[in-house]
């Protein structure tokens, strides 16, 4: 188990190191960029090398490289040359917003997906389950931010029950804070949910066709506690596997969602870094997505053993 | 905002940028004065409004608090006349007055100004705003190595100040310039509490508010100044929220968010504010002349039949109706009209597709032209791009159009010149002389301009006036670029919301005669 | 019931197809050119679905959009593809260290959903529909990888590949002759799914301002043009946001159908 454990984290050390490396290598493709963005494309070779050699960027790949790594381990990532802000404040003060954005999102996909998916496996055959399974496949259809200027639309302008964006901290005013989540929130919760319903649906389905769930229905019990009592634990690998890719997706969702409300999180750190091509800060947020997506594929793995103790041992 | 706060800070890295900037980076600003005010106690959405409290919607955030060392228009719309007060003030007819200097002498030789300060006037820390302070100023940006390269071309021709006595000060200048008095109506003329050390953390105005926070990435929050010494502020808390989508700042606005949107960035959606009960749009002019710049070091563009047949070609009264909904006014030269010496030029070389392509036949350009169009990336510049490839595809013109961020833009047409055309918004005021400078990105300077911008600016303020009308003429005949429109003041406040300056007269947006019902 | 989903799925991308092939001949109006005084027409004729706010035709953009939207799916995937398939075949016959050397450096990349990847790109190169197609390609090569992997090594242990073995024919001559044909409809079947993936990406782009320039008619960039008259005629959103939504879906459909063809067994899963 201890061996088990130790291998998997292993992998995860060794796959953060590569994707490290790839971002590394992608926002230092081209030489002296972060130089010629600053300088302009007009700037004599002698400028552009005092400037690099002033931000460090003349040394070797390699040595940047581990020095970009050692600040990120130390937590020390830099201070952006364009803007002169450090880059561990910036993420630190974004972090929060996309934080509660996934988090509650996921949980709002699951509240909605988990039901609905547990009915469209019992009813298959019928117009309810096809009706929520059509439904499923529409909302995977749907652009997330299309999905976002409509609720914005509709709860907001028209009706007006809901700011249309913006935010305020949790500690700062509770309810306003609510009053400010609830539309990305659910933005995001809908059209994720709409994949996790699938997934609902085919482990329930697998679960209905076993034995142990056949005999509890034979000895008299309701379709929903036979369910319960045997269905959930057995389809709950299977959705936490699911829910570890909904967590990335989530991540990326919330770059969208965060543009479509006017939030201010990491989504539209990126965005604004990504315009302005500002590749420090970049770099170090794409690193820490990056990090939380590999982390909960860690987690995700890790859960296995504790959830289903069959899998112990077994899994490579 | 951020955004802006990146462009402006490559500005500042590169001199040759910043020299050439301010204008863009008014651009930007424009942008930026999308100020959307919101009167709601808390951004909650609730429609309880409390008087003493507004919120205004802006587009691009300040990167921080210090005007004199970064040239961002974000900096000066807020603080401008509402946290820093100047000795001059531009009124929104564009007329100069008295602020911190109640009245001013000109000597007869026009290089000696006078300026009788208030004696009333003090600093939100108390300290009286005498003759000593304004001269400290005046030093104190003449001594500072980091000072923009904006401000110091403008502070170039003072000679000296010297304290008269404690509310006379006397400013000597190298050479008569009229324009000098109007920069002292702005960021040049902001008189500081000589006692604070560093203005990017502590306010130190004098004017009817002051910083209370700045909220990175979100908005920027002044206070009222118990002390001020002239008559109150009206609010007890302005905050300007900043949005980068013009359609959640609206959104906002709709929901009752904000009090006001300071410059609607999407005219398309005026409508939606139609309704009166709940609304009141204010609607005015700024000095945002939107340039269709052309590169006079193109072989092409360098003639001048070539560069008439491109403005004859483009029908500007229905590229505004198109792009900016009819708002906006149709100028035809580098003037706005609230400058003084302001005339419709738009009937020269106005549309006249058939002339154009006679134009372009004598030139040698029958058989078909083609030029790099590269714009960046703001509203008002990719659908007047779209329109103007469109009508230049009817006289035989191919435009090769290519979007541009921001942040590439300015090093690559704005300072490198590599462009044939493109469109941006020139939001300084009476910034006509921009045309004189070889260097800039247009390569104008026609010697024959220059003399005349010359003596209008050393010529005695009537005259004055008479000579910088020929100026702009002369640009208008010559064709040295194609004007679109004037970018409108299109103010939307919350129906209780009274006193927004019809006109942007200046880069502030200026507070003091703002008050709700 | 069971064909129901393939059939659907089939006429969605057939429609699109033809949408997009047809814009190359004939549209009802000119895509670019802008028409002064039409602007925000609302539908009717002869403008069908209205104009835009440049007075541009919106049923002749959307037409062009299609073929776009198709150009993008086919080179991101076509990218994909080329890449993922044979990594994912070398990995499946040549197991040992090839194999995981292949799979890790695959798991890498899958941790940087598409999006991301292309915002990376776009910081890095500027952004353009070459980079975003770019992008994405790269970003979907080890679903591909994997679906190859994972059906190779099936093939791999079948009888007749055993016997082809025995027989003497080389790796390659395997490969080629019989572990490709074998595994083609799985890839076929993620190509499309890969196409559904592919889109949404793309249109999320071309939205944020990253993907392609707003002259050229997407449907992303449809949409984006149409938040500035949102609130006035919230029907312009529609079009190109159904657009969107009905080529997504039929071709998660068409993958879906494919794969419960393929295999009655995974009828059920996924």
């Amino acid at each position: 188990m201890i061996v088990q454990i130790g291998k998997k984290v292993g992998v995860f050390a060794l796959s953060l190191l590569g994707a490290s490396i790839l971002i590394f290598l992608i926002t230092n493709a081209l030489p002296g960029s972060v130089a010629y963005v600053i300088l302009g494309t007009d700037a004599t070779p002698e400028a552009v090398a005092v400037l690099e050699a002033q931000l460090g960027l003349d040394r070797p790949l390699p040595i940047q490289y581990l020095e970009w790594i050692w600040g990120v381990l130390s937590g020390h990532l830099g201070v952006s040359p364009l803007s002169g802000d450090h880059v561990a404040d910036l993420l630190s003060e974004r972090v929060g917003i996309t934080a509660w954005l996934v988090v509650l999102g996921i949980l709002g996909s699951i509240l909605i997906a988990l039901p609905l998916g547990m009915i469209a496996a019992l009813r298959r055959t019928k117009w309810s389950g096809f009706v929520i399974s059509s439904l499923a496949q529409v909302g995977m259809s749907i652009p997330v931010f299309w999905g976002g200027i409509i609720l914005a639309l509709v709860f907001a302008v028209l009706l007006r029950w809901l700011p249309a964006n913006g935010y305020v901290p949790l500690l700062e005013d509770p309810l306003a804070w609510l009053r400010h989540m609830i539309l990305p929130v659910t933005t995001l919760a809908l059209v994720q949910s709409a994949v996790l319903i699938r997934y609902v649906r085919s482990a329930f389905i697998e679960v209905l066709n076993e034995d142990y769930y056949r005999t509890a229905r034979a000895i008299g019990w309701t379709p929903l506690r036979a369910l319960f009592r045997h269905g959930v634990r057995n389809a709950a690998i299977a959705l936490v596997t699911v829910i570890g890719l909904q967590l990335s997706s989530s991540l990326v969702g919330a770059i969208v969602v965060e543009k479509v409300f006017n939030l201010h999180g990491l989504g539209r750190l990126l965005l604004d870094k990504v315009s302005e091509r500002d590749l420090v800060v970049v770099q170090s947020t794409v690193m820490l997505l990056v990090l939380a997506v590999l982390l909960i594929n860690l987690l995700v793995d890790l859960s296995y053993a504790v959830i289903d103790p069959r899998q112990r041992g077994k899994r490579k | 905002m951020s955004k802006t706060g990146g462009e402006l800070r490559i500005l500042s890295r590169s001199h040759k940028q910043l020299r050439t900037f301010k204008s863009i980076i008014a651009a930007a600003v424009v942008f930026s004065i999308g100020l959307t005010g919101c009167g709601t106690p808390t951004p909650s959405g609730s429609s309880t409004t409390t008087p003493n409290k507004l919120v205004i919607g802006a587009t691009l955030e300040p990167a921080n608090m210090d005007p004199f060392h970064n040239t961002a228009a974000s900096i000066p719309q807020v603080l401008l006349y509402n946290v820093y007060e100047t000795l001059v003030k531009l009124d929104s007819d564009g007329q100069l007055r008295g602020l911190l200097a109640r009245s001013w002498d000109v000597s007869p030789n026009r290089k000696e100004y006078t300026f009788f300060l208030d004696p009333a006037a003090k600093f939100a820390s108390g300290a009286p705003i005498d003759a000593n302070a304004v001269v400290a100023n005046i030093t104190r940006m003449q001594d500072d190595p980091r000072l923009t390269e904006t401000l110091r071309q403008q502070l170039e021709v003072v000679d000296s100040a010297v304290v008269v006595d404690a509310t006379h000060v006397r400013i000597e200048l190298k050479r008569p310039s009229m324009m000098w008095l109007y920069e002292m109506s702005s960021t040049l003329g902001m008189i500081v509490d000589p006692t604070v050390t560093d203005i990017t953390t502590q306010s130190a105005g004098s004017g009817p508010y002051v910083v209370k926070a700045h909220r990175k990435g979100q908005s920027v929050i002044l206070e009222k100044n118990e002390a001020y010494w002239d008559t109150p502020a009206r609010f007890d808390e302005v905050t300007f929220r900043y949005y980068d989508d013009p359609n959640a700042m609206n959104a906002s606005m709709l929901t009752g968010d904000l009090d006001i949107i300071s410059n609607l960035q999407a005219p398309d959606a005026l409508p939606q504010f139609s309704d009166t009960q709940r609304f009141t749009v204010t609607k005015g002019t700024t000095n945002g002349e939107i340039v269709l710049g052309l590169n006079h070091h193109n072989e092409a563009l360098a003639k001048l039949e070539v560069r008439q047949a491109l403005t004859k070609a483009i029908d500007k009264n229905a590229l505004l109706d198109t792009v900016w909904n009819g708002q906006g006014t149709v100028i035809g030269s580098m003037s706005v009209p609230t400058d003084p010496w302001y005339e419709d030029l738009s009937h020269v070389n106005s549309y006249d597709p058939e002339g154009a392509k006679a134009l372009l036949k004598a030139a040698g350009y029958e058989t078909g032209l083609k030029l790099r169009f590269r714009v960046p990336v703001v509203p008002y510049a990719l659908k007047s791009a779209q329109f103007v490839a469109s009508q230049l595809r009817d006289i035989g013109v191919e435009t090769v159009v290519e979007e541009l961020e921001f942040s590439r833009w300015i090093p690559e047409v704005l300072t490198n010149g590599d462009y044939d055309m493109t469109i941006v918004a020139h939001v300084e005021a009476r910034d006509l002389g921009k045309f004189a400078d070889e260097n800039y990105y247009w390569h104008y300077g026609a010697p024959e301009f220059v003399r005349l911008y010359n003596d209008a600016d050393q010529a005695e303020s009537a005259q004055s006036v008479v000579f910088m009308r020929d100026a702009a003429r002369f640009l208008a005949d010559d064709a040295a670029a194609i004007w679109l429109f004037v970018l409108p003041s299109l103010i939307v406040t919350k129906a209780n919301v009274i006193g927004v300056p019809e006109n942007m007269t200046s880069l502030s947006f200026d507070l003091t005669s703002v008050t709700s019902r | 019931m069971k064909r129901l989903q393939l059939h659907i799925g089939l006429v969605l991308v057939l429609l699109v197809i033809l949408a997009g092939l047809l814009s190359l001949f004939w549209t009802p109006f000119d895509p670019i050119q802008v028409t002064s005084y039409n602007k925000l027409l609302a539908p009717g004729w002869p403008n069908l679905l209205g104009t835009d706010g440049m007075g541009i035709d919106i049923a002749s953009r959307l037409l062009v959009g299609a073929r776009y939207c198709l150009i993008v799916g086919v080179i991101s995937v076509g990218l994909a593809a080329l890449v993922g398939v044979p990594l994912g075949m070398l990995a499946g016959l040549r197991s040992g260290w090839v194999d995981e050397l292949v799979m890790r450096i695959s798991d890498v990349v899958y941790a940087f959903p598409a999006l991301l990847l292309a915002m990376l790109f776009a910081a890095a190169f500027g952004a353009s529909t070459m980079t975003a197609m770019t992008a994405i390609g790269i970003a979907t090569v080890p679903a591909f990888a994997r679906v190859a992997r994972a059906g190779t090594v099936q093939v791999a242990a079948s009888d007749f590949v055993l016997a082809a073995r025995a027989a003497g024919t080389s790796k390659w001559g395997i490969a080629v002759r019989h572990v490709f044909p074998n595994i083609a409809p799985l890839v076929g079947v993620q190509a499309s799914v890969g196409f559904a993936m592919a889109i949404l990406a793309e249109a999320a782009l071309s939205y944020l301002g990253l993907g392609t320039p707003r002259v050229t008619p997407t449907w992303g960039g449809m949409l984006r043009d149409a938040q500035d008259v949102w609130f006035i005629q919230p029907i312009q959103a529609l079009w190109p946001g159904m657009a969107i939504a009905l080529a997504v879906m039929g071709f998660n459909l068409l993958g879906d159908g494919l794969r419960d063809i393929l295999d009655p067994r995974l009828r059920e899963l996924k």
